[in-house]
């Protein structure tokens, strides 16, 4: 599984990718964990608020703070969800 | 309303029509001209047609969607509703400008610009903190 963490690196996309990393742990998951802070690249998946999280290619999440039990189900779905 | 344009972190996403006819045309200077004021941030209606994720979860996620369609035909706000999302629309022909005939010219892409910006202003702002 391949997941992107779309942001310049403010607290909100930090603590996102803490919360990533903690609903993998929770379910047992591995995936690979990428940081994008290209704005270019940001802007490619036509996303208009930070962070943004992207499973498996396909955004799943736009401006909001996922706590881990609400990133665990989107995992398991790999993407689809 | 919960939440208003003057007092929310979250943006304002800006649509326009693409169409060929005149009014396609001035929907895409008059929501330039939108964006580059301020009003909000211009963003891909194609991309929302096509179902592009990205698009799909900026567009939930928006304070407002508004889209500038160019006609009565109203493919932008189609879009929204075959997707499920909220907007705001207005039309370039509630303007009196007449599809096929009337000339975009710098000066009325300036009225229709103001215009909307008065009625988008009327709907996005909440009565709480309208300006004096």
């Amino acid at each position: 599984m391949k997941i992107e963490i779309l942001g310049k690196g403010c607290p909100n996309c930090v603590q996102l990718e803490k919360n990533v990393n903690l609903a993998l742990k929770n379910a047992g998951l591995e995936a690979e964990v990428k940081k994008i802070t290209d704005l270019n690249e940001i802007m490619d998946y036509g996303v208009a608020m930070t962070p943004g999280l992207v499973i498996n290619g396909k955004v799943v999440s736009v401006g909001k703070v996922l706590k881990p039990e609400q990133i665990e189900p989107l995992l398991k779905a790999g993407g689809t969800k | 309303m919960t939440e208003c344009a003057c007092c929310s972190a979250k943006p304002i996403l800006l649509y326009s029509c693409s169409g060929a006819a005149n009014t396609g045309w001035l929907a895409d200077r008059v929501t330039r001209e939108l964006a580059r004021e301020g009003f909000g941030s211009m963003t891909c209606l194609a991309a929302v047609g096509a179902q592009l994720s990205g698009f799909i979860e900026s567009a939930k996620s928006a304070l407002f969607n508004v889209i500038i369609d160019g006609c009565p035909v109203g493919c932008g706000k189609k879009i929204f509703e075959t997707n499920g999302l909220p907007y705001l629309e207005v039309k370039t022909t509630d303007f009196n400008v007449i599809k096929g005939k009337t000339l975009i010219t710098e000066e009325l892409v300036r009225t229709v610009t103001e215009a909307i910006k008065r009625k988008l202003t009327e709907q996005t702002c909440g009565s709480s903190c309208k300006p004096e």
